[in-house]
């Protein structure tokens, strides 16, 4: 299981590497650390979204642990579920 | 990253802030006049409410707050339940006055300021307690969703009352420009949910496997529902700074057909759920899934559906095409045009000397030459041109912050808002200005019992005004307060040896000592004007400044301070004159009239000094060339020239020089960076034939003068 830890700020000017540093774990189960998080904008979760369809297509596990407040709050605000950034994987 | 394209648009909604500050602060003052119509607090309200949908776009959480609590009872007037009582109106400034620290304090990224609690809970109590809380409403349930566009409901005020208005929903879809120019959907849908009970469902079709994802494209959509009774006006303020880069409908629920599906089941959706991927393709509309609505177009501006015209957000009048321009590229241009006018009178010098006949095309096309390039330099001193309005506020404010701390009541009276004048010299003023307003509160106005006593209404008033005079501005300071005391300001300047104990003094000559350093006429030195070590300090700043100060006073009807300041520090109509071989500029403004000395003019005064009889008068007589020290005082002044120049409390001076050359207008080079203050000299200006020439301070040079114009006796015979 690989962890990666995500930057303090999900936005336009972070979502290109986040979106790269992703991408780089694909083919492994991954662990998404959102506990530095204080600003999950809406780029970054469209990141999440995407990686999510990509892990859940492939079968692997993506789970996004620990997570900050901001990053729950922000959650909230966009109307989503965590279910939907997060992928259980075959097993 | 040349620049910050989000720093930008942040720079430009502080520009944006100080503007809606600027409008809060004028309605405020009508609400004080007693202005209590329904767009007047309106404006009011508007102003903090845009800064409060603004700072929420940037994340500037304690801004928001502070905004959000003080619309709140600012919306309490609005609709009725609050009076505009001038205590109520009293805590409205306090709070704006708050507001625009706020404001500063999330531009510079400083901390909040002090003292915000305490403004806003006397707001509140106004309100009877605490208003709304400004954080965001608390107890979000999500619950999990499919990848379908789904639907959370925030679950605070949920019982809809049966005959509410028609519920909003919004659909909302960012394009890519949403995100280049900095905005967040994030804030926007923070910023609705602060309105009211929000559901907000997301529609995340349109996005793509990760590999397949342009990581700064828009793809997301959201759909809010938000309580009928919140009105359209301020649910579209929100998006005021996003308009053109987003789509957005906001509309009515129409009956059961619309609504929104019940939430999704929980659970966490198979793969088989995934909607087609469709990232390079323009967005589908917004949630086309779940409403049976018209779809959006995609990556348009929003359409402008008719908005409520109950009046209450009234478009404004008239906007005035304006454009922002960096203030480094008008100095630029400034000193270009400086530059310009400089080379202009070499060529004209070059020209004169190459002894063309007036008539010729060559001096014709100079003359033509020489009337643009002096268009040209009015127009771009109009560029750097400002009104003295903001700093009128600065001024308000100071007011209102002095009169609490001493305890009394003072009400601002201004006058020539409008008036425009220099951006430095604005900017410089409002150090000295912002001393004699607190003087004027703190020492010029009468306590409100003895004010009483006097039978003058227990509110004093302060006057500041500002008018363009003879090609200067004059801004005066007024209280109708007891007028300077001055037995008491002959006591003092007496008991510190100011003055001799004989001194015979005009009521003017007593008015002037309050300018000599260190003299204060406060018994008691008070935490407000300080030790009075400022009025000295006043007038050297309004010297530095190419200013004068006067002060005009009646026992018992107040005082009058008036500052009279040139209108640019780039430029300055002057006399070109010669002393000693030396070439010199007089300003014009401080030359009354010019005249050739006959003997019966000139009296002997003393053993060194003379004087020259004018019109019934005598004007103390200063030689240029001894005061500056190029020759010593000439043996005779008979067919010498003089210039008549007028001094800051009234009185006049003759300055004899050799020669008048002509009159023009110069360009301003400051001496004082790189040489200090020079006693007697403004600045330097660079002349046609490329030497430079001092440009004189008569005032200040009349008062450091020895007045020496003969040789006296004693030297000669030594």
């Amino acid at each position: 299981m690989t962890t990666l830890a995500l930057g303090p700020r999900l936005d336009l000017l972070h979502a290109g590497h986040a979106c790269a540093e992703i991408r780089a774990c694909e083919g492994r189960d991954l662990v998404l650390d959102a506990g530095h998080v204080t600003h999950l904008g809406a780029l970054g979760l469209q990141i999440l979204l995407a990686a999510a369809r990509s892990w859940r297509a492939a079968g692997l596990s993506l789970i996004i642990a620990p997570r900050s407040a901001a990053f729950d709050d922000a959650l909230v605000l966009f109307g989503l579920p965590l279910a939907a950034l997060q992928s259980e994987g075959v097993a | 990253m040349a620049t910050d394209p989000m720093a930008e648009i942040r720079a430009g909604f502080f520009v944006e802030c100080e503007e809606l500050l600027e409008s809060l602060q004028d309605s405020l003052v009508l609400l004080q006049d007693g202005r209590t119509d329904s767009e007047t607090v309106n404006t009011v309200f508007r102003a903090v409410h845009s800064i409060k949908g603004g700072a929420g776009a940037f994340g500037l959480d304690a801004l928001v707050a502070f905004a959000h609590r003080y619309e709140t009872v600012l919306d309490a007037l609005r609709s009725g339940q609050l009076e505009a009582t001038p205590e109520a109106v009293r805590s409205f400034f306090q709070a704006a006055d708050l507001l625009q620290d706020h404001v500063r304090a999330a531009r510079d990224g400083a901390p909040p300021p002090e003292g915000a609690e305490e403004v806003l809970r006397t707001l509140e109590a106004l309100i009877g307690g605490g208003g709304e809380t400004a954080e965001p409403p608390p107890d979000f349930q999500p619950i999990a969703l499919d990848f379908q566009p789904i639907t959370l409901s925030f679950d605070f005020d949920a019982l809809d009352e049966p005959a509410a208005p028609a519920r909003w929903v919004i659909r909302f879809r960012p394009t890519d420009a949403l995100y280049a120019s900095g905005n967040e959907p994030l804030h926007l849908l923070r910023a609705l949910a602060a309105l009211g009970s929000a559901e907000v469902a997301c529609d995340t079709t349109a996005v793509p496997p990760l590999d397949a994802l342009p990581p700064e494209a828009a793809l997301l959509a959201w759909r809010i529902t938000l309580p009928g009774e919140i009105a359209e006006a301020e649910i579209r303020e929100v998006f005021d700074f996003v308009e053109d880069v987003c789509a957005l409908e906001i509309a009515r629920e129409t009956g059961t057909g619309a609504e929104p599906p019940a939430v999704a089941p929980a659970g966490v959706p198979g793969c088989a759920a995934e909607a087609p991927a469709a990232p390079q393709v323009p967005p589908a509309p917004v949630d086309a899934a779940i409403v049976d609505a018209a779809p959006l177009p995609a990556a348009t501006p929003a359409a402008a559906p008719p908005r409520e015209t109950s009046g209450r957000h009234a478009p404004p009048a008239e906007v005035s095409a304006t454009v922002r321009v960096d203030l480094d590229r008008i100095d630029r241009l400034v000193n270009l045009v400086g530059e310009l006018v400089i080379n202009q009178a070499m060529l004209a010098q070059s020209v004169a000397e190459a002894g063309l006949p007036p008539n010729s095309a060559v001096m014709t096309g100079l003359e033509a030459f020489m009337m643009l390039t002096r268009d040209l330099q009015d127009s771009v001193m109009m560029i750097r041109a400002q009104p003295v309005k903001p700093l009128f506020q600065r001024m308000a404010r100071i007011v209102r912050e002095a009169s609490a701390a001493v305890g009394k009541e003072v009400r601002l009276h201004t006058e020539g808002e409008t008036t425009e004048v220099d951006k430095t010299v604005i900017e410089r003023l409002a150090e000295p200005l912002t001393h004699m307003i607190r003087n004027a509160v703190d020492h010029g106005l009468e306590t409100p019992e003895l004010r009483l006593a006097a039978g003058k209404p227990a509110e004093g008033v302060i006057s500041l005004t500002a008018q363009h005079r003879s090609g200067r501005i004059v801004i005066e300071v007024a209280d109708d307060g007891a007028g300077i005391n001055r037995p008491k300001v002959r006591e003092i300047a007496l008991a510190r040896g100011l003055i001799p104990a004989d001194a015979a003094l005009t009521d003017a000559e007593i008015d002037n000592l309050l300018f000599l350093p260190g003299f204060s006429t406060a018994s008691q030195v008070s935490a407000l004007s300080g030790r009075g070590v400022g009025m000295d300090v006043v007038r050297q700043a309004i010297q530095s400044l190419g200013g004068r100060v006067t002060i005009q006073s009646a026992p018992g009807a107040g005082t009058r301070f008036s500052i009279s300041l040139p209108l640019t520090l780039a430029v300055l109509d002057g006399m070109v004159v010669s002393v000693a071989d030396e070439t010199l500029v007089v300003p014009l403004s401080s030359i009354l009239e010019t005249a050739t000395l006959a003997a019966g003019d000139i009296r002997a005064l003393g053993p060194q000094t003379n004087v020259i009889h004018l019109r019934g008068a005598f004007v103390p007589l200063y030689d240029l060339g001894a005061e500056l020290g190029y020759r010593a005082p000439l043996p005779s002044y008979e067919g010498a020239v003089v210039l008549l120049t007028a001094q800051e409390d009234g009185s006049r001076a003759a300055l004899i020089v050799d020669a008048i050359h002509e009159q023009r207008q110069v360009v301003i080079k400051g001496l004082q960076q790189a040489y200090g203050r020079i006693p007697g000299v403004a600045a330097a200006t660079i002349l046609g034939n490329g030497r430079i020439a001092l440009i004189l301070d008569t005032a200040d040079l009349v008062q450091t003068a020895s007045g020496r114009t003969r040789i006296s006796q004693l030297a000669l015979a030594g």
